[in-house]
């Protein structure tokens, strides 16, 4: 693909723009404030002020992708539009139902929350299928076109249709919403085997309700978006980031908003993998920390981990993502004590107003960033390549502060507010690597975002992990990422069928409908089916246990010889994970999942200069081995290919600083990228 | 050994304060490791009541058995481990403790949990030869024997009809199963191949938590640990003592009755709180003489019961472990409702215990009026078992029905949730019809079940089960079909729970609120309706809004019974 390359990744404060001219190996980088208010305007003035700056013409565009926060950021703040429910009779108030349990067992403060449809707009139709898929009680059209007036009448937006067992049977949904879309043209419609054919009716209903109270909204934005991209003269449809790391046309994120809940951060996931493969390092561990949260992600052989269900809004959203691990720390995280006088850190944020005491702005409360400051870790002169001065006095007065109510110097306490975030990022490492039967210690770990290089090494050491990566622009990386990622699609569909060669029809039909929908979408994206690669797998379990593991297929139909394996295979990875296996135990097939993925060019990485700049300054950095010692602190620009020094020392850039303690070795790749070995100093 | 005895054993280790920062870093290891035991507990087991409702908890003790670590699974489960070492540590002796071993216990008078079909694990933790630690998990198995399937219904009136008690004993030994014990626990149960299949779950959820701590030790060194997670504790007890020298000092009365098995009978709980000095007292004497049903709370359920709901309305955040617990003490009277002996029947203690934290509420309530709390509607239990006409094999389906909450003086009670010390989850619509042979008519909130007042009761639920098989029979447990759910401050009860066999049928009838053995002919409709919680002030006072939202909702009482 020639021509030039557009890649966007809108954040919560700024929107960070790429563009790169992969025959040329040329990158631009330009950065806007996000503007909440009209999100698509702004992204707008950004291309066409990074065309501007690049000197390229927007005829010349070849390619162009959206990372987007929208539907994160309208489900966490509630404003999902008005959604009508159709449900079998008997059945409205499952999603208020929900599993029955209180969203936390002690902070009774802690609701339900309120559903994107009320109750009175949770309509019930007269139809039932039961678990074997056979029609009990046939759908009374009648009921429907009632329900779609009343729907209407009551102003709802978006239509949302969730039949029981329709995993096993979509008929009736599938006849329902043909009859919405004729009594009602033009509104937004989803059943819930499109969305998510599996079986629990509970989870299955607020997938299919979140996505229908998605789709005006993401609608309007992408409609908005596009055209203002035509507008501006790029030729070419513009694609959207998915959760799943794949990107895809506006019309597929249109129908199914669900699946771009992880649309940000997937690019730094998917910009890690590609780096790792380039340079020999398949097996990786991202570590993004920003202002007030970080993302972790797990890459095994070059593939970022997959799960298959996040929380959103209070409700269990069903959708195939990239297994990023969220957790509320990061700089701006606020240092307070308890009652019963226990240090804590987080999860309230300084945010970026007025932000850490350091910043001046006005902020007294202690964060990570002033502790970082306090130990020298941080240049107690500016931050963003000089653009923002810093105030170290600010930062200690606040640690102090914190110091005497602790008991402790206002050094221990600085050590111990980045000792504890330090332990709460090490919670979400081990989440996405033990918790999934991987050792860290057989991965690199990549630092990136504002804050990760700052902390990530000492994260490393206390995971046993010796090598750490910290990219050539690490606040850029998810930015460059959206522009790796290839086309991916990922279905899947219930079969709760015992694995054995008498349930091989059943099965068959199973992979012909999953091939039917891969099919579909081909077609949409308007990617060529030749150029596809399909991979399928299937979740297995003992019969009556309630939980899968995911196994490979090695293709799309199953024959006698290969349940056989295929049961050997889940014995095996079931005593990999849980150490016992219970080899006389039917083992049952739950969900076939298939992924399309339509690989894309890459682009090269960005180069970076070959001869070093200037002389090193120092400060006096504090270490947990040792306290206060001299480190010299380097401009990221003076260290170039083939480069290597001990720590202590500090690597300052405009988006980030790097701690390389002492006992490590620091070496910088023909890419530029660092690489610091834990345990490996010469000296 | 008591609590403050204990503690003074584990602090004296070493004199030096602990480091408060090693302490929140250690304490958050450990609870990783404790959700990562439940986590596997979840994901390898077999019956649906642990692996869809997760009826089960892990945890983690020190050398000197306090609780230091606990998952959030099932709130009642805080105090259920209370004591668990203790009573393996008096049996055994700690010098007869071996690596490899581990211990299986369920009878609530000796060492168990809080009722038979709990089944504790225990693993000692060693590091150079010394018990360092001790990993456990408790899970709730669907049939332990006894007279009813399910092993848990109101009408039992003896220990000894609900199933087989085991009291600590050895069920691996140097790493390898100990068949004998196995063999009598799986003959015991109508079930045995799940329960095999759920005991393996606990074994390896243990082996998971052993690791954790070994590693945790190993770079901390066993004495450093020791002397921090005591440090630990201290930090935990000062903190809750803090939140409870704001209230103020006193005595506080409150009271409440649990049903008996037939109308008309009840049992009053009463109690005495006394606030003073950062601690906080619970006196039932009062309270009504033990009874011949299994609605008996024992010591174990009373203490998680009182734990949950302190937490809850004093320090929600507060981590759940023996630290806090020591701010606490309980003085029940022996042989009485709430300090049942030996051979009474506590099967159905859970329910019971829904009417217990309304006392507990009750009480804190008038102590901290700004997080008042009205009574609420317990879960209901049915326990269905037949065999399935689809494959021919024998099933027992355990299953809780939620209540409504009541009402906050701040907000509504959370509609159809499982209230104080309770917390498992519903078996979904879909995997109870993959599961067992019913189909559900309907599954829904039941109007008008909700007190009303300023705030609203949370609403009840309401469950119709279609029976297609042909020897099917249902144990039926409550509470508060007989006395509602109080309002508080002028707010109206709930309403009172009940089952209905085959509803707007000719045969309709209204089934006891206690019953063993009922039979459910092929497609016959067994109805629960779970009570609702109390309202909070006067109705009058309700805000003109959410008036407005009850009436379009359709969530007001309509004058008719379902």
């Amino acid at each position: 693909m020639a021509g030039y390359w557009i890649g966007i990744d809108t954040g919560g404060t700024f929107t960070d723009l790429v563009l790169a001219e992969p025959s040329a190996g040329r990158w631009e980088y330009h950065k806007v404030p996000t503007r909440t208010a009209d999100p698509a305007a702004g992204i707008h003035d950004g291309i066409r002020e990074l065309l501007a700056l690049s000197g390229v013409a927007a005829a010349d565009v070849a390619f162009l992708v959206l990372g987007t926060t929208l539907a994160t950021n309208a489900v966490l703040e509630g404003k999902w539009a008005k959604t009508g429910l159709l449900t079998t009779a008997g059945f409205r108030d499952v999603i208020e139902l929900a599993r029955q349990r209180r969203p936390d067992y002690f902070n009774l403060d802690k609701v339900k929350p309120v559903p994107p449809a009320s109750r009175d707009c949770r309509l019930e139709v007269a139809e039932r299928v039961d678990v074997e898929g056979r029609v009990v009680v046939p759908l009374d059209e009648s009921t429907v076109h009632a329900a779609v007036a009343a729907l209407k009448a009551a102003g709802v937006q978006s239509v949302a249709i969730c039949f029981l067992h329709s995993y096993q049977n979509p008929a009736h949904e599938a006849r329902a919403r043909e009859i919405v879309e004729a009594a009602w043209p033009g509104a937004a419609v989803c059943a819930s085997y499109e969305v998510l054919a599996e079986f629990r009716e509970f989870e299955r209903c607020a997938s299919t309700l979140v996505n229908a109270s998605l789709m005006p909204i993401m609608a309007s934005y992408l409609d908005r978006f596009e055209a203002g991209v035509r507008e501006l003269g790029v030729p070419r449809t513009p694609r959207v980031m998915q959760s799943n790391g794949g990107a895809v046309t506006p019309a597929a994120v249109k129908r199914l908003p669900i699946n771009t809940f992880f649309s940000g951060p997937a690019g730094g996931v998917i910009g890690s993998a590609r780096l790792g493969s380039r340079i020999g390092l398949p097996n990786l561990i991202t570590f993004d920390m920003g202002g007030t949260s970080t993302d972790v992600c797990l890459i095994k052989d070059g593939e970022p981990a997959k799960k298959s269900q996040r929380e959103m809004g209070g409700y269990p959203v069903r959708t195939r993502t990239l297994d990023i691990h969220t957790i509320g720390a990061g700089g701006g995280s606020i240092a307070w004590i308890d009652a019963g006088g226990l240090l804590k850190v987080g999860p309230r944020s300084a945010g970026a107003y007025p932000g850490p005491a350091a910043y001046g702005r006005g902020g007294t409360e202690p964060t990570v960033t002033d502790a970082n400051v306090v130990l020298g870790r941080l240049s107690p002169e500016s931050l963003l390549g000089g653009r923002m001065k810093m105030h170290p006095d600010k930062a200690r007065e606040a640690v102090e502060a914190l110091a005497r109510k602790l008991g402790v110097d206002p050094v221990q306490a600085a050590a111990g507010v980045v000792e504890i975030v330090n332990v709460n990022m090490m919670g979400a490492v081990r989440v996405i690597s033990i918790e999934q039967g991987e050792d860290p210690r057989d991965f690199a770990l990549v630092a990136f975002g504002g804050a990760g290089p700052l902390h990530a090494v000492e994260v490393a050491m206390a995971m046993g992990m010796r090598h750490v990566l910290v990219p050539a622009r690490p606040g850029l990386l998810s930015a460059e990422g959206l522009l790796q990622a290839d086309q991916r699609g990922d279905f899947s569909l219930t079969r709760l069928v015992v694995l054995a060669p008498a349930q091989l029809p059943a099965i068959d039909a199973g992979f012909a409908e999953l091939r039917r929908r891969g099919e579909a979408w081909l077609a949409e994206e308007r990617a060529d089916a030749g150029a596809s690669v399909s991979e399928w797998s299937a979740d297995l379990r003992y019969v009556g246990q309630s939980f899968e593991l995911v196994l490979p297929l090695s293709g799309g139909s199953l024959d006698e010889a290969s349940v056989a394996a295929l049961v050997e295979a889940f014995h095996q990875r079931h005593r990999e994970y849980y150490g016992y296996d219970i080899r006389d135990q039917a083992v049952e097939l739950v969900n076939l999942r298939l992924a399309l993925t339509v690989p894309r060019p890459r682009p090269s990485f960005s180069k970076v200069a070959a001869a070093p700049v200037g002389k090193p300054g120092s400060r006096e950095v504090w270490f947990p081995a040792g306290g206060y010692v001299r480190s010299p602190v380097y401009d990221r620009s003076q260290l170039v290919p083939g480069m290597a020094f001990d720590g202590p020392a500090i690597v300052e850039q405009m988006d980030a600083t790097t701690v390389v303690p002492p006992s490590a070795r620091c070496r910088i790749d023909d890419a530029g990228n660092l690489h610091i070995l834990l345990g490996e100093a010469q000296s | 050994m008591s609590n403050q005895r204990k503690a003074d054993a584990a602090g004296n280790a070493t004199a030096q304060a602990p480091d408060p920062i090693r302490a929140e870093v250690m304490a958050r290891y450990l609870l990783a490791a404790a959700e990562e035991m439940g986590a596997t507990l979840m994901r390898t087991s077999f019956s649906p009541n642990i692996k869809e409702r997760a009826d089960c908890s892990t945890a983690i003790f020190d050398a000197q058995g306090q609780v230091i670590a606990l998952a959030q699974r099932v709130p009642i489960h805080l105090g259920s481990m209370v004591g668990a070492v203790d009573e393996i540590l008096s049996r055994y002796g700690r010098e007869n403790i071996l690596p490899g071993d581990m211990f299986m216990a369920n009878d609530p008078y000796n060492g168990g949990g809080s009722h038979l079909p709990d089944i504790n694990v225990i693993s000692p933790v060693f590091i150079g030869g010394e018990i360092v630690a001790f990993v456990a998990n408790i899970a709730h198995h669907a049939d332990v024997g006894g007279m009813v399937p399910g092993s848990e219904a109101a009408v039992c009136n003896s220990i000894f009809q609900e199933g087989l008690r085991l009291p600590p004993v050895r069920i691996m030994r140097g790493g390898e199963i100990n068949r004998d014990v196995l063999d009598i626990v799986l003959l015991n149960s109508r079930t045995p191949d799940e329960r095999l299949g759920d005991l393996r779950a606990q074994f390896a959820a243990n082996l998971v938590g052993t690791r954790a701590v070994e590693t945790l030790i190993a770079r901390y060194g066993p004495e450093e640990t020791a002397r921090t997670i005591a440090g630990y504790l201290d930090f935990t007890e000062r903190r809750f003592a803090a939140a409870i020298a704001r209230l103020p000092a006193g005595t506080y009365h409150a009271e409440d009755c649990l049903d008996g098995n037939a109308e008309g009978e009840r049992a009053l709980i009463r109690l005495a709180m006394t606030i003073e000095g950062g601690r906080l007292h619970f006196d039932f004497a009062g309270s009504a003489k033990q009874l011949a049903s299994a609605r008996n709370i024992p010591e174990r359920a009373l203490l998680a019961t009182i734990y949950t709901v302190a937490k809850s309305l004093l320090d929600p955040d507060v981590p759940a472990n023996a630290g806090y617990y020591r701010t606490i003490t309980t003085a029940a009277p022996k042989g009485s409702v709430v300090g049942p002996q030996s051979p009474a029947a506590v099967g159905c203690r859970s329910i019971s215990c829904g009417v217990l934290g309304d006392v507990v509420a009750k009480a804190l309530s008038q102590a901290l009026p700004v997080r008042a709390l009205a009574p609420s509607g317990p879960h209901h239990l049915m326990v269905l078992a037949g065999s399935d006409p689809r494959t021919g094999t024998y099933f027992v389906n355990y299953e809780t029905v939620a209540g409504g909450m009541g009402a906050r003086s701040n907000r509504d009670g959370m509609d159809a949730v499982r209230v104080h010390a309770s917390g498992a989850s519903n078996l979904p619509v879909e995997a109870l019809e993959h599961a067992f042979p019913f189909r559900v008519d309907r599954y829904a909130l039941w109007e008008g079940s909700g007190g009303e007042g300023e705030y609203r009761g949370g609403m009840g639920v309401i469950r119709d089960y279609r029976v297609l098989g042909d020897d099917i029979v249902v144990s039926l447990s409550s509470e508060r079909q007989h006395v509602e759910a109080d309002g508080m401050k002028g707010g109206l009860p709930g309403s009172r729970g009940r089952f209905v066999f085959n509803p707007g049928r000719a045969d309709e009838r209204v089934l006891p609120s206690a019953a063993a053995d009922v039979r459910l002919p092929r497609d016959s409709v067994l109805r629960v309706c779970t009570p609702g919680g109390g309202g909070f002030g006067d109705p009058a006072a309700r805000a003109p809004a959410a008036r407005e939202r009850d009436q379009r909702e359709d969530r007001l009482p309509k004058g008719v019974a379902p």
